[in-house]
This record gives C-alpha cells, sequence and structure tokens, in this order.
C-alpha cells in the first residue's frame, strides 16, 4: 500500500505570528484516489495545500510526493504536482492556447508534445472552440475550466484542486466534477479541498474533515458515519404490518430499531442499501400494503456538526 | 534560460496588447518630442525680431533685413521686449539697432548691432543674413564718408554714395560672440529634446508597466509559477528581464523614430546603445521595486507618475542640467536620470565615444543593481509569504 502512495503529509504545521492556522495535519494519497479536505472557510484548508504543493514553508511536518520530500525549493516534486489555485491564476489578457503554451514551458515540455497536449487539455476542459480567444471574454465558468486545464496540463501524478467549483453556475460546476471524477477513474491521485458536503461525498474516496486547523476524524463516508454513531432512516408508509412482521424487522441483521406510528414504521439501521431489499421482502411475505418509502442517510454535514458542533458553512 | 525568457515574452506580450500603450508609449513621446522642438526651433520660416533706434542707417537697416523672403521680421518697441521674446521662444532670434547710430557714424565712431538668438542651427544662419544686412548698409555710409571727406554736401554726398556704393570694396562686418554658449550652434532643433524624453519615457514606462507586476501577483500568478518547477530566481529573471525589454522597446521606439522624422543626432552609436542598455536596467529594476512593494496597481501608479516626472526633472529632462545651480546639480547626481542625460549629452554635443561615458555607464549599472537586489529581496518575501 506504502508503495502506491502519491502523497504523505505529516504533522504539518502553519502559524502566522499568533494566529495558528494548521496544527499538525497528517493525511495521505494514493494512486487514483481522490481525498477531500472537507471543511469551513478558515479551517486551514488552502494552508495545508499551499505546503503540501510547496508554495508555502511550513513550521513543521513533512510532505513526501512519490517517496521525495517537498519544500519551497525543491523542483523535482514540483514536476509532479498539478496545482489549481482557489483564485483564478491565469492572465487574463492571453488566449486559453497562449496561457497553457506559457505553463508548459515552465514544466519544460518538450515543444511538439506540448502542442498536442494543449489540443487535447482544451478538448478535456470543453474551450476548443475558444482556445484563441483571450481569457477576459471568458465566462466565469470557462474561466474555471481553464484554471483547471493548466493544473492537467503536463498530466501530474497528483493534481490539487483548491475549491475549483466556488462562484461556478450549476452547469460549470457539474463538468468540473465530471471531469475530476473521469481524471481520478485514469487513475490520478486528487487531493480536493471544498467547503461542499455534497462535493466531497460524489467525488472523494476518503474525507478528512477539518476545522480550526487539524484534521478532526478521516475515512470513507461509511466509516466517518459510522465513527459519531450515526445511523440510516428508512421510512415506510403501509398498511397491515401485523406484530410478526415488526418482530421479523426487529430480527434482520443491521437493524438497530423499528418504529411503528400511525400507518407507517420507521427503521434506524447501519446500511439501508443493505437492509432495504430484506425489509420489503419481510413485509410482501407478512401482505403489508407499503405505499411509499422514504430513505435518510446521514450525510457529512451531519458528521461535521457532530464533530465540531457547527455547521460547514458557519 | 528557456522560461527566463517564456516569462519575459509573456510581458512583452501583455505589454503590446494594453491598449492604453499605443497612446502613451508610441505616440506621446514623439509628439512631446515635436513641441519642445518646435519650441527650440520654430518653423520653416523664423521669425526675426528687430528693435530699431531709429535714423537713416538703421531704416536701411531694417529695410534690407524686411526685403529678405525667407525671413519673417517683427517689430519691437524696445530691446527688452525683444529680448524677451527671443528667451521665451517666440523669435528665433533678435536684432537691436540702437538710437542715434546715423550721428555716431558721421562722427567717425564705430557703432554696434545687438544680435541675440535662440541655442539651435537657425540662430547661425539668421546672424549671416543680419551681418549681410548690415555689411550693405555699411557700404553706404563708406561711400558717404568718402565724398564728405572731399568737401561735398552731405546730403548730396548721401544721394551720390548710393550710386558708387557698388564700387567701394566689401566691408569687414566683425561679429563678436558675447557669453559663453550653452550648446554647440550644431545642435538640432530636435536634438536636445529627444534625448531628453527619452531618458523620461523610458523611466516613466518602466514605473507604470510595474502594474502589470502587480497585477501578476494579485492574479496569483506569480505563485502559480512558484508551484511549477521553476525557481524563485527563475521567476524574478523572466520578470525582470520583461521589465528590461519593455522599457528598451520603448526607448528603442522613440530613437528610431526621432532619427527618422527629425534626423536627431544621437551621436556615436555604440554608445547610444550602450546608454539605452544601461538605462533600460534601470528601468528595469525600478519597475521591478515598484511591482514588490506596491500592493495595488492603483496605488503604484500614482506613485509611479510622481516619481518618473520628478525624477526625470531632477535629472535633468526638463530643463538641462546646464541651467541647474551647482547645488541643485549635486543633488540631481541622486537621480539616474541625470546620468543618461549626461551621457547622452557627451555623446550628442561633444561627440564622445563609449569609453568617453564609461563613468555614466557605470552609476547607471549601479542605480539598476541596487534597485534590482532590493527588489528581488522584496519579491521573494512576497511569493514564499515567509
Amino acid at each position: 500500500m506504502t508503495n502506491s502512495r502519491v502523497l504523505e503529509a505529516t504533522g504539518l504545521k502553519k502559524s502566522f505570528g499568533d494566529i495558528h492556522a494548521v496544527r499538525g495535519v497528517s493525511f495521505h494519497i494514493s494512486v487514483g484516489e481522490t481525498y477531500g479536505l472537507l471543511g469551513p472557510n478558515g479551517a486551514g484548508k488552502t494552508t495545508s495545500i499551499s505546503m503540501v504543493s510547496g508554495l508555502l514553508q511550513r513550521d513543521g511536518g513533512e510532505v513526501l510526493l512519490d517517496g521525495q520530500s517537498m519544500t519551497t525549493t525543491s523542483l523535482g516534486p514540483k514536476q509532479d504536482i498539478g496545482l489549481v489555485p482557489q483564485d483564478l491564476a491565469i492572465y487574463p489578457d492571453l488566449t486559453a492556447r497562449e496561457n497553457l503554451r506559457f505553463f508548459g514551458h515552465l514544466y519544460s515540455m518538450p515543444k511538439a508534445e506540448l502542442v498536442k497536449r494543449v489540443d487535447e487539455v482544451l478538448e478535456v476542459v470543453g474551450l476548443a472552440d475558444r482556445a484563441n480567444d483571450r481569457a477576459s471574454e471568458y465566462s466565469g465558468g470557462m474561466k474555471r475550466r481553464l484554471n483547471i486545464g493548466i493544473g492537467l496540463l503536463h498530466r501530474p501524478k497528483l493534481l490539487v484542486l483548491d475549491e475549483p467549483t466556488v462562484g461556478v453556475d450549476p452547469q460549470s460546476r457539474n463538468a468540473i466534477l465530471e471531469s475530476v471524477e473521469h481524471l481520478s477513474s485514469e487513475g490520478m491521485a486528487v487531493l480536493y479541498t471544498t467547503h461542499y458536503m455534497e462535493e466531497a461525498e460524489r467525488l472523494c474516496t476518503r474525507v478528512g474533515i477539518i476545522d480550526q486547523g487539524e484534521i478532526k476524524a478521516e475515512g470513507t463516508r461509511r466509516e466517518l458515519v459510522e465513527l459519531v454513531g450515526q445511523q440510516d432512516r428508512i421510512r415506510i408508509t403501509a398498511t397491515g404490518v401485523q406484530e410478526s412482521a415488526l418482530d421479523e424487522l426487529r430480527r434482520l441483521s443491521g437493524v438497530h430499531s423499528v418504529s411503528p406510528s400511525d400507518g407507517s414504521l420507521e427503521l434506524l439501521v447501519a446500511d439501508a442499501g443493505a437492509v432495504l431489499p430484506e425489509a420489503m421482502r419481510v413485509l410482501g411475505s407478512q401482505h403489508a400494503g407499503v405505499s411509499s418509502v422514504s430513505v435518510e442517510e446521514p450525510d457529512l454535514e451531519a458528521v461535521f456538526l457532530h464533530l465540531t458542533g457547527k455547521a460547514l458553512r458557519d | 534560460m528557456s522560461k527566463i525568457l517564456s516569462i519575459a515574452r509573456v510581458n512583452l506580450l501583455r505589454f503590446l496588447r494594453d491598449r492604453s500603450t499605443v497612446f502613451f508609449v508610441f505616440v506621446l513621446p514623439i509628439g512631446i518630442v515635436m513641441l519642445i522642438g518646435a519650441q527650440f526651433g520654430g518653423d520653416f520660416s523664423p521669425q526675426l525680431g528687430v528693435a530699431s533706434g531709429g535714423g537713416t542707417v538703421a531704416d536701411d537697416i531694417v529695410a534690407r533685413l524686411d526685403a529678405e523672403e525667407s525671413i519673417k521680421l517683427v517689430e519691437y518697441e524696445s530691446e527688452d521686449e525683444l529680448l524677451i521674446a527671443v528667451e521665451r521662444g517666440r523669435l528665433s532670434a533678435g536684432v537691436s539697432v540702437p538710437a542715434g547710430m546715423d550721428e555716431q557714424l558721421a562722427a567717425g565712431s564705430p557703432a554696434s548691432v545687438g544680435f541675440i538668438s535662440r541655442p539651435d542651427g537657425v540662430g547661425p544662419q539668421l546672424q549671416v543674413v543680419v551681418s549681410e544686412a548690415v555689411a550693405g548698409a555699411a557700404e553706404q555710409i563708406m561711400a558717404t564718408r568718402f565724398a564728405v571727406g572731399k568737401g561735398a554736401d552731405p546730403s548730396a554726398a548721401a544721394t551720390a554714395a548710393a550710386a558708387v556704393a557698388p564700387t567701394i570694396p566689401d566691408l569687414n562686418v566683425e561679429t563678436i560672440v558675447a557669453g559663453e554658449s550653452l550648446f554647440p550652434a550644431s545642435l538640432g532643433r530636435f536634438d536636445i529634446g529627444a534625448s531628453s524624453q527619452l531618458v523620461l519615457f523610458m523611466f516613466l514606462t518602466g514605473l507604470t508597466g510595474s502594474a502589470a507586476l502587480i497585477q501578476s501577483r494579485q492574479l496569483g500568478m506569480t505563485t502559480r509559477m512558484a508551484g511549477t518547477p521553476t525557481s524563485i530566481r527563475t521567476i524574478l529573471a523572466g520578470e525582470a528581464l520583461g521589465r528590461f525589454v519593455i522599457v528598451l522597446v520603448q526607448g528603442l521606439y522613440i530613437m528610431l523614430a526621432t532619427i527618422l522624422i527629425f534626423q536627431v543626432n544621437w551621436g556615436n552609436p555604440l554608445g547610444a546603445a550602450a546608454t539605452l542598455i544601461a538605462f533600460s536596467a534601470v528601468g528595469a529594476g525600478a519597475a521591478m521595486l515598484f511591482g514588490s512593494v506596491f500592493r495595488n496597481d492603483q496605488q503604484a501608479g500614482g506613485v509611479a507618475i510622481v516619481a518618473g516626472i520628478g525624477l526625470a526633472a531632477l535629472g535633468g529632462s526638463m530643463l538641462p542640467v546646464e541651467l541647474f545651480s551647482d547645488s541643485l546639480v549635486r543633488i540631481a547626481r541622486f537621480a539616474p536620470h541625470y546620468w543618461a542625460n549626461e551621457a547622452f549629452a557627451e555623446l550628442v554635443r561633444r561627440d564622445a565615444t563609449v569609453v568617453d561615458i564609461l563613468p555614466q555607464l557605470g552609476v547607471m549599472f549601479g542605480f539598476a543593481v541596487i534597485l534590482m537586489a532590493i527588489a528581488s529581496w522584496r519579491m521573494r518575501q512576497v511569493i514564499t509569504r515567509v
């Protein structure tokens, strides 16, 4: 497992005067994995990835990128990172193609490869037909996509995306999320910071909940939910539910409780996806008339609330 | 090296794409050089002022000057008014014919005709015209004196003198230059303005160009560059080279345009090129310093205008340092413009070579190194946020 690790960050610390922005943050990312740093504004996400990317000198800790130590002066590891900063970092008075070519030169890409790769990236980010227009003429979403395209250009081992969908229209946002999913499926390791819970749930293999400069918890969504003792909730509206059916439901694996009320049942379960088919089978065999089913899975918002005592957007 | 060139190339590209560049970099400098040239040289039909004290000889001189088709004659009531008009550039030159000249000459005493001109190439040409007019009038005076000396009636002698004047040998009119000329007579009307404005605009373009560097920082481009396998030293070198090229382009443009349009003499080509390069380095250093110190381009732009024009004035780009007091000249040496203007003065007015201006070049490169060192230190801090 260790050999497949693209990034290993251990005990990162950074203070700005009296403000301790990051206090011992550790996480790792493997090949093909999308790791999310989920936390509100000011939680220490950008400071953490600035240290990971070698942009910010850290006060403590270690960053290993593909086994090489990353510092502000180390150039080798920077070749393996594609950084997509939160604020748009593109030249508005250059075209998309010129912006990409400029950064291609900074990554020392051979000329022939650069020409080919620029065309490929323009296709990936959907800007091929506007490649020769100045970036200042683009919509906000197009600028965001160009911002991401620059990070992809040199085929990095680790793509670092710092809140890439902030201020983006829903259509462009979806396009960006699809691109990240596609890159991850191709084996690229992705470090994704966001304060949008739904993005972290959709994209990330594992999530680190970060607040006040510390990782409060880390794991898959399921692991995090279980960590804080949250359960899935299944609501079934049904008629003719006998006591024997309720007993049988209570005996199902993964069911914590069954609460009948007027014309409906509420089941608290570990995994709704696993329990629901069994529950339906039981009700069917007991001749209950099911008219509707709804499932509520505890989300990362609830986990965050549990861990920090506040909502993500506080 | 290719990364440095890439960063510099992008800087130049962005500079040339800025619409305000067309006016401020390409139109304005040439317009100002033209304006200053007009101040120094007037038009193609130079105006000659004359303040006459009256009398036969004076009227004769004025009539002879008035008959010259190549000049416009403007009469003034007093010599003081004439002097002011020449000093303020309303006239290319002036002639002062004193009162009582007839009596002085009749008594056999010498009489003086005053001539003042502006320090450009037109003055000496007008001086020749005035000398000829005075010499023409003098021929008849000599003929009249000759007849009176033989016992003839003065008025009849004067009439007869007009007839015999052509037979009298040419009179030698001696021209005495009063005071020391600030500029050589060979200096073209655009020569002074071109070099001083070149220095002013090169520096100003450098400073205002620092806004692009600040924008790069604000856009996060400088930080993003630092996130690539590009050392901070390379980024700084690229940015500095970009500023250098921009300032050099400004200087080269003014130099070439003034040669083509106004036939400006820039002196020894090697010396002029060396001065251009040295001052481009100064401009680039100043631009890097401004770009690293100021937080936003509005702030930098305001200070840039004040600093650019202030240092230009102090360094002799508004008024030649030859007109400065000694103490002001000592202060002016702290402005890099002074050394650039001095270098061009040596090249253009005193036919110096690159060897002669080595001290000026050395001081300019010294300015550039100091400015660049401070800017690099500051910029490194900004990029790494240490």
